[in-house]
């Protein structure tokens, strides 16, 4: 870990080596141990460190850009002088309007030193904890544990000047039967906070009551959607339309909602869905600001179903004369909605499933991909636990079953919303906090094997 | 300190620690990117990385450890974690690795290439892409309009405690173009040469034969006839599916299918399991006869080709699907000795930071017989599908669906009228049976796929896919509703 002074002092030396006319640098850095285990075993344990300069250089109306992890002063000489030779091979850009200027970020609290310190053998002894519960049941359990340390960054000649350090935790578990499988998923910056036992029970819970799954036939069913599911449905969202770069380039599903003067109002999904990002909340992935250095602020994006509007960088807010709300993510690339909320509702998950006459209970989606832009129809599989609900009750597990389906549809047809939500964070920093969802039509187009 | 003594170094002090097998990639990469949308350009970036790896084997397991500074005092550190980690991982282990015979492969390999691509100039290559921006900008209808270049130079070397050392010199070009029209309440979009880029294990000139500005206009005048098409339609029927596409069939239904790492559940908890068990090694029938897939390492410009893998084993050809039997793996030294095979050189990182994994190769259905102008007269009532829209396969690699940019009707032996969002759908070993008839080598193209995602944590790898169109018999087409 190269800490705050170390961090910054890197890229002051770095932005003195700069002729441009301004320069920002953001520095990425990432300590990194994770365990993968199957079959019992580990079978894969790494560790890795890098610290990578993101350098971007402006002429004029134009950006260059370049990247390195060498850290010589000949390295990032290198990288500044390639970031100012790019700029000046561009053509002027008139609708970009310089770099972000300085303004204070959030204090955000995401650091806890258990966690920076987490060795291979406390996740070794992880790992001998899920796979011993899974073993009582007879399942092969296999995943992932991994623990480490993110650092963000950024200085600019316009006076930007931001750091910050957090650390990270999660873990995946897979269990399998002969027939079935379960899965569980947990993501916190402080390791305490995963409760691995409880995310063991889930997995095998999963997997035993899937035993026998029966094939039924495709066609539209009441869902209940468990976290996972809903994490999946906010993430697609997000990758394929939340983005201004996507709005303003027509091939956002938020196209259709939002007025032709850019004006809001237009009612997309159920009054009972309201969605919004914020990387400063406490109960989410904390992130102060992002690799512009900008302040992330919170962006209602859907409120009682009406679409507002996307998440912006400095460009594309540049390009409508607003400011940036502090959301490009990453260092190319347009801006993305990372830190997402949907708002709880009242009802208990045993109420979503007490309230289906004849539906499908399903925990998790898997290789989901844009089939259409418009609506942001979606396709792709459930897995790791998928049951018939009867009369309110779940009766027997299903064989995995294939879909095709507009999300913004069926976020239309939210009938309940659950009442506790569920932080679920990926591997690369996108993080939902989401309910359960009780939908009224889900469109299956097919049963796997 | 020379470079090849901070490997003999690293290979010194693992055995000193206890290590029984030890090896060393040092990488160095460089990247050069251009990214132009809709008139302006996006991205000129040059990206350098630079780092070393060290996997060892200690009490029969695997640790491994990293870093981007490459110095004596880092490697010994790092060296030190990776047995520590080993450790760790014996805590929870079924039993000692076996990684088989030795390897010992010494010497030097650099990719074939004609022109280096960075020896031209970086006004050179953006010139090409805004030229194709201007001409799909000159269509009518055209929303948003994308173009990008790719070019890469990784210096490799590997060396382990058996006594290999190799150095290796990997260049990849590739390019594409997009565009996106809107209009009648659609969105569509048509790309060239292939989603997202074309890439190569090539120099120069393979870029500049995809005449990305001479195929612009046709490209977007194309995403403008989509608006306007009739909607794919909803049955089963003869489906033949256009080189391009099918490399992606491959990709998802055959090339996952026979990683042996996926097979033996290291995947489960990620990418998921394989039907391929090893059971159905050579008693299993993947396809119909016409049906024969290879893997190698050795055929350019695929992106799958080397000198040697991550492991130290040389290229080679491997058949996977011969006649329609399922007859082969892709394989690494401790998955093959399961077996009690010898490994087929599959094991690949996406960087000095990442472990080796069983990664695809090039794998690639053989030519067939058929003339492409021959087949669609031979089928009477069908679709054509091809470039690829969208994908879904399910974690045992039997449930798919695919989306292509465009379809054709095919009536009475001719191609008709254009369709828009076309799909299929089917069950793998079920489709790869329905197949009829293979395409010869005059539509064979070897199609690279830049972003395959496996692993924990991820790793992108860059695979060949060599594909003719082919002809298949009661498709499941038309879910998009």
């Amino acid at each position: 870990m190269m800490g705050r002074q170390a961090a910054l002092a890197l890229l002051d030396k770095a932005l003195s080596y700069s002729k441009a006319q301004e320069t920002d640098i953001y520095l990425s850095a990432q300590n990194l141990g994770l365990s993968r285990f199957a079959g019992g075993e580990i079978h894969q344990s790494v560790a890795h460190g890098d610290v990578v300069l993101n350098i971007r250089s402006v002429a004029g109306k134009r950006l260059g850009r370049a990247t390195t992890n060498d850290l010589s002063d000949a390295g990032v000489q290198r990288a500044i002088e390639a970031a100012h030779q790019n700029a000046l091979l561009m053509p002027e850009d008139i609708e970009f309007v310089g770099l972000p200027a300085p303004s204070g970020a959030a204090n955000v609290e995401s650091w806890d030193e258990a966690t920076a310190r987490c060795s291979p053998e406390i996740r070794a002894k992880i790992v001998q904890g899920v796979c011993l519960q899974g073993k009582e049941h007879d399942l092969n359990v296999s995943g992932a544990c991994r623990t480490g340390v993110q650092e963000t960054a950024v200085v600019s000649s316009r006076g930007v000047r931001a750091y910050h350090a957090g650390t990270f935790a999660g873990l995946i578990l897979n269990t399998m039967s002969g027939t079935s499988a379960g899965w569980a998923k947990g993501g916190s910056w402080r390791l305490s906070d995963l409760d691995t036992e409880a995310l063991g029970r889930e997995a095998v819970s999963k997997a035993v009551a899937g035993r026998d799954p029966v094939a039924v036939e495709p066609g539209r069913y009441p869902v209940v959607l468990d976290t996972y599911a809903v994490d999946d449905i906010l993430e697609a969202l997000s990758l394929y339309g939340m983005g201004a770069q996507a709005v303003q380039e027509g091939r956002s599903w938020m196209n259709d909602f939002i007025g032709a003067d850019g004006a809001t109002g237009v009612q997309a999904m159920s009054p009972s869905i309201s969605v919004w990002d914020d990387g400063s909340a406490s109960n989410g992935w904390p992130v102060p600001f992002d690799a512009e250095g900008v302040p992330r602020q919170r962006v209602n994006i859907i409120t009682g179903g009406v679409v507002n509007a996307p998440v912006h960088n400095s460009y594309t807010a540049g390009k409508e004369g607003a400011v940036s709300t502090g959301h490009q993510a990453n260092f190319t690339g347009g801006p993305i909605a990372s830190n997402l909320f949907l708002q709880e509702g009242g009802s208990s998950l045993e109420d979503l499933i007490g309230s289906t006459k004849r539906g499908l209970y399903i925990t998790r989606f898997f290789y989901t991909r844009l089939a259409h832009n418009k609506g942001c129809v979606m396709t792709g599989m459930t897995r790791d636990g998928t049951f018939m609900i009867e009369n309110g009750q779940i009766t027997h597990p299903v064989k995995d079953m294939r879909f095709t389906q507009s999300y913004v549809e069926a976020l239309a047809g939210v009938e309940y919303v659950g009442s506790e939500s569920k932080l679920v964070l990926n591997e690369v920093g996108f993080a939902t906090r989401v309910p359960a969802l009780k939908l009224s039509s889900f469109n299956f187009t097919g049963v796997t094997v | 300190m020379p470079m090849d003594d901070l490997i003999s170094r690293a290979l010194d002090l693992a055995e000193v620690k206890g290590a029984a097998y030890c090896d060393v990639r040092l990488v160095e990469a460089n990247q050069e990117r251009f990214v132009v949308r809709t008139g302006v350009v996006d991205t000129i970036s040059n990206d350098e990385s630079l780092g070393i790896g060290i996997r060892v084997l200690v009490n029969g397991s695997w640790g491994f450890a990293s870093t981007n500074i490459v110095s004596p005092p880092e490697v010994d550190r790092i060296t030190s974690l990776a047995v520590e980690i080993a450790k760790a991982s014996a805590r929870s282990s079924n039993g000692p690795v076996s990684l088989g015979p030795p390897v010992t492969s010494r010497g030097v390999y650099t990719t074939p290439i004609q022109t280096d691509p960075f020896s031209v100039s970086s006004a050179v290559k953006l010139e090409i892409l805004l030229e194709a921006d201007r001409r799909m900008g000159s269509v009518k209808g055209i929303m948003a309009r994308t173009g990008n270049l790719i070019f890469i130079k990784e210096n490799k070397t590997f060396a382990n405690s058996e006594g290999a050392h190799v150095e290796q010199t990997i260049y990849e070009s590739g390019g594409g173009i997009m565009a996106t029209a809107r209009g009648n309440g659609e969105v569509q979009r048509r790309s060239y040469p292939q989603s997202m880029r074309q890439q190569g294990c090539a120099g120069w000139e393979f870029v500049a034969a995809m005449d990305l500005a001479g195929n612009a206009e046709r490209t977007a005048t194309e995403a403008v006839a989509l608006l306007s098409a009739d909607q794919c339609p909803s049955g089963v029927t003869t489906l033949i599916v256009g080189a391009s596409q099918l490399g992606l069939q491959i990709h998802e239904s055959c090339g996952h299918a026979v990683e042996l790492d996926r097979v033996l559940g290291s995947e489960a908890a990620y990418a998921g399991t394989s039907f391929l068990t090893t059971d159905k090694l050579n008693n299993f029938q993947y396809g119909s006869e016409h049906i024969n897939i290879t893997a190698d390492s050795i055929r350019l410009p695929g992106l799958g080709s080397y000198g040697w893998d991550d492991e130290g084993v040389p290229s080679q050809s491997t058949p996977v699907v011969q006649n329609g039997r399922f007859v082969g793996y892709l394989t690494s030294r401790e998955t093959a000795t399961g077996l009690g095979l010898p490994s087929n050189g599959s094991m690949r990182a996406a960087s000095w930071n990442r472990i080796p994994l069983i990664r695809m190769t090039n794998v690639s259905l053989e030519p067939g017989d058929w003339r492409l102008d021959d087949l669609i007269a031979d089928t009477d009532d069908g679709i054509y599908m091809e470039m690829n829209r969208s994908w879904s396969i399910d974690d045992r690699r039997f449930n798919f669906q695919f989306g292509t940019e465009v379809g054709y009707e095919i009536k009475n032996g001719k191609l008709g009228k254009l369709l828009r969002n076309s799909t299929y759908t089917g069950i793998t070993p079920e489709f790869w049976n329905s197949c009829d008839a293979v395409c010869n080598g005059e539509s064979w193209t070897m199609w690279g796929i830049p972003n395959c995602g496996k692993g924990q944590p991820g790793q992108l790898g860059h695979t060949g896919h060599g594909a003719s169109p082919a002809r298949f018999r009661n498709v499941q087409v038309g879910v998009m509703k």
